[in-house]
């Protein structure tokens, strides 16, 4: 009986940039044996990628740091699938895998003879996942990416900033992890199905289409639709449609930072008034009505931010979860690291590395009650796994992987 | 359901859905998609779609006009809640908390983004739901999880978005975080990855026949998303600055003014080649040849010069045109899609059959978006339109619980089912759970 989710699911991973990583990231920290299928002639972590341009950017920690966070719990097989003797070693492994996450080029699996179709018919319940910018088809199939030019035509860049100013991207790769998010939320919903009937599939997954997809995205174009209104760039402190207090919306400094706040709706008013100790406002006629608060805005966030200035993150924080008003300190990545609320439910978790020691990783958003947890260990090296992969899966002996190594089809 | 649906593979499972605004309700439409039956449970004592008697004119709803029913009117509500099937029950009362575990105990999964506490309350935690199916997958999703300090904070995807690092890396590097768009994409990450997590555990007890409470937090969903900052803070001990569109190994990286009103387009240079191409497509020497231009090294150092010059030759072309044309030469580039028509104009997402037009009986035909998804083997799915207020009581507990006509009449007289609100139901859309009850 399997002890972890995932135990037992074999995973092939052919991946470069964020979202088809991360999607196999996530089977392999509920227990997914994933094997992240190599190029032998990657010389460092971020050269470890089947990108057809080698891109001339410089080599940067950060692609150090996003290699050890996408590859935790994976295994490393390095091969070279340009060769015969490589595609069928892939193939072999396909045909005892129960899934595929690729994220090359649309049509570039085919023309190395590992279309979707040709591993199905050596294996039907076989689960490919291909997590594209845009997808299998359309006119923009073929358009290269960066995180910016995704998320722009995601629609999440145009409302995102300050009405003079030009539209923003979120801060780190948000669009390709969601998208990661959802391919792996639409392999296992795929893999279930495999289960129940023998048959598998294959998913196109476009950045694009996730992003344009996502609640966010589509609860803003549903008033577009349905009665022609606009959702531009606003100024922080605006009321939404749901008449929220406007004084009160947004990132406000406070006396050590800054905190964020969403009040709900006018009848957060009173708790307001009173979290700020201010309950005489209550009787104010410049106050007294949701529209009079909105028009006095000014004035309002005014004596609300006095009351800020005077509190610490943690005691506003407090004090909006004693008043029942969504709140939350503005934390930086380190803050987070530090928080007594991470630390307790043990979400950061510390893992060794050969070659860059001990380090702290975000952990895994979830805990399943009756199975265990998957006791994380950190990316592989590169062609880590190579030997256990043909020996253990497919049976080969050690004459026959040295001749594969000494042909450089395997490293 | 149709037929069509029946192929997609969650089409043996039933979930019970307990979910608000965004995260719970996009995970029940994900789960939809794939297939699943989703019972929706709502009820005429709390409504959760807007208010109920909104002033005439108010946004979001069709042609402005909330009309006689606009707990079935609202637009926001009906593109995230496709495929699934709407009941009420008062779960306040003991009638309404049985009929529950009656369904309980025929579904597989039972899903809820309340706040925590709120089912326990009720007298439907994972106990008590165990108990009446040994094999139920549970899955409870408050913003900062089941445990910890925060867990009984009451949080929105703004709050997640602060407290992950999120709001602390975005905005104009030159402005104050007081000057921060509100952003709720977390409810998204909230949603996708409880999505994952069910089919994740209907997987596992396909094969181990054991069900499975999960304990997630949407913080912790979203603040892997963050990875390799934290990381790279461990790897050098500094903390991120702010970028902006700006990027350290890129330039030019921005977000271009074009022809029209707000119009934009995003484009980012990758490498000298890209760099080359660029200066030929513009066709100026004078950039190609500019010392401050030659290197990424000199024009990052130049950067807000660079963004001036690409800036004025985008200005009078169209931002689609601009996008496609550097695309044909391999640099990246896009559109800056609005959510208003541009988005339902975009020729890639069109021609992708991306969106669909639905008719719903209240409010009328309009397009919904998505799946996020293709599938090879199964058609597309044509989507359900979102359920109207308890529009399917009787389908559901009739059919699948056999309850008589005269039980039903009995659940309508005592207010634990009904397709009207109750009066002083609508807590501005949005209502603080109360305490002690």
């Amino acid at each position: 009986m399997p002890l972890l989710a995932l135990e037992g699911i074999r995973v092939l991973e052919v991946t470069d940039g964020i979202a088809g990583p991360y999607c196999a990231k996530m089977l392999a920290d509920l227990g997914a044996e994933v094997m992240k299928i190599e190029r032998l002639d990657a010389v460092s972590m971020t050269q470890r990628q089947w990108a057809g341009e080698r891109v001339e950017t410089s080599l940067t920690v950060e692609d150090t740091a996003l290699f050890l966070h996408l590859n935790t719990n994976k295994k490393s097989v390095a091969v070279d699938l340009e060769s015969a003797d490589g595609q069928s070693l892939f193939r072999k492994l396909a045909t005892q895998s129960s899934i595929v996450v690729e994220s090359l080029a649309p049509g570039r699996m085919e023309s190395l003879g590992l279309s979707y179709n040709s591993l199905k018919d050596l294996n039907p319940s076989l689960v490919m996942t291909s997590v594209t910018p845009y997808g299998q088809t359309g006119p923009y199939k073929d358009y290269q990416y960066t995180e910016l030019t995704v998320f722009a035509t995601g629609g999440g860049m145009h409302r995102e900033g300050i009405p003079e100013r030009h539209p923003l991207k979120y801060g780190g790769e948000i669009a390709q992890y969601f998208a990661g998010t959802a391919a792996a939320s639409a392999t296992m919903g795929a893999s279930v199905g495999a289960l129940m009937t023998g048959l598998g599939d294959w998913l196109d997954v476009s950045i694009m289409e996730c992003m344009a997809g996502h609640p966010h995205q589509i609860g803003r174009r549903a008033p577009f639709a349905y009665n022609g209104e606009l959702d531009p760039r606003r100024e922080p402190r605006t009321s939404a449609a749901g008449g929220r207090e406007p004084y009160a919306v947004g990132t406000f400094r406070c006396k050590d930072g800054h905190v964020s706040f969403l009040p709900l709706g006018p009848r957060m008013w009173p708790n307001i008034a009173r979290m700020i100790g201010r309950t005489e406002l209550m009787d104010d006629p410049r106050f007294n009505s949701p529209e009079l608060r909105t028009d006095n805005r000014i004035e309002l966030e005014a004596i609300f931010q006095e009351w800020l200035d005077r509190h610490t993150r943690a005691e506003v924080f407090e004090a909006t979860n004693n008043a029942g008003i969504p709140g939350a300190p503005v934390l930086t990545p380190t803050d987070v690291m530090d928080d007594e609320h991470f630390q307790e439910r043990g979400f950061f978790r510390e893992l060794e590395h050969p070659e860059h020691g001990a380090l702290s990783y975000p952990g895994v958003p979830f805990g399943f009650s009756e199975v265990d947890d998957v006791p994380g260990h950190a990316a592989p090296a590169l062609g880590e796994h190579t030997v256990e992969a043909l020996s253990e899966i497919l049976g080969m002996d050690e004459a026959k992987i040295g001749s594969l190594r000494e042909a450089g089809i395997v490293s | 359901m149709n037929s069509e649906n029946k192929k997609r593979p969650l089409a043996s499972v039933r979930a019970l859905e307990l979910a608000e605004i965004w995260a719970g309700p996009y995970c029940g439409a994900l789960l939809g998609d794939m297939g699943a039956e989703i019972v929706k449970v709502e009820s005429i004592q709390r409504i959760s779609r807007g208010a109920i008697n909104p002033r005439p004119g108010a946004p979001g709803y069709p042609d402005g006009d909330p009309g006689e029913r606009p707990w079935n009117r609202s637009a926001n509500f009906n593109v995230l809640n496709r495929n699934k099937q709407g009941i009420t029950l008062d779960l306040t009362s003991a009638r309404g908390v049985e009929v529950f575990k009656e369904l309980a105990a025929v579904s597989d999964v039972v899903f809820c983004n309340s706040a925590f506490g709120v089912m326990e309350k009720f007298g439907l935690g994972y106990e008590e739901l165990r108990q009446v199916k040994p094999d139920l997958i549970v899955l409870f999703m408050p913003g900062y999880g089941n445990t910890g300090p925060y867990k009984g904070i009451r949080s929105m995807g703004m709050s997640i978005d602060a407290i992950s690092g999120h709001s602390s890396l975005r905005g104009y590097p030159d402005l104050g975080l007081h000057r921060l768009s509100p952003v709720h994409h977390p409810d998204a990450v909230g949603g996708v990855t409880a999505a994952f997590a069910v089919c994740a555990a209907i997987h596992n007890r396909a094969r181990t026949g054991k069900g499975q409470f999960i304990d997630m937090s949407q913080a912790e969903a979203f603040v892997p998303h963050l990875g390799e900052i934290f990381l790279e803070y461990g790897l050098t001990g500094q903390p991120r600055e702010r970028r902006g569109n700006r990027h350290p190994a890129m330039a030019p990286h921005g977000a271009y003014p074009c022809r029209g009103e707000d119009a934009w387009v995003a484009i980012s240079v990758r490498s000298e080649r890209e760099w080359r191409e660029l200066c030929q497509i513009i066709g100026s020497t004078q950039m190609s040849d500019d010392p401050r231009f030659k290197t990424l090294k000199s024009r990052l150092e130049n950067v807000d010069a660079l963004d001036d010059a690409i800036s004025k030759w985008t200005s009078d072309r169209d931002h689609r045109e601009v996008a496609d044309l550097l695309q044909a030469h391999g640099i990246p580039a896009g559109p800056v899609l609005d959510c208003d028509g541009d988005t339902y104009d975009d020729p890639h997402l069109q021609q992708r059959d991306y969106f669909q037009a639905v008719t719903h009986p209240d409010a009328g035909t309009h397009l919904l978006s998505g799946p996020m998804w293709k599938s090879a083997s199964a058609p597309q799915p044509r989507h359900e339109p979102a359920p109207s207020l308890g529009q399917h009581n009787n389908q559901v507990l009739e059919e699948v619980l056999g309850f008589t006509s005269d039980e039903m009449q009995s659940l309508e007289q005592t207010k634990v089912v009904g397709t009207v609100p109750l009066e002083g139901s609508d807590m501005g859309g949005v209502r603080r759970v109360q305490r002690g009850n």
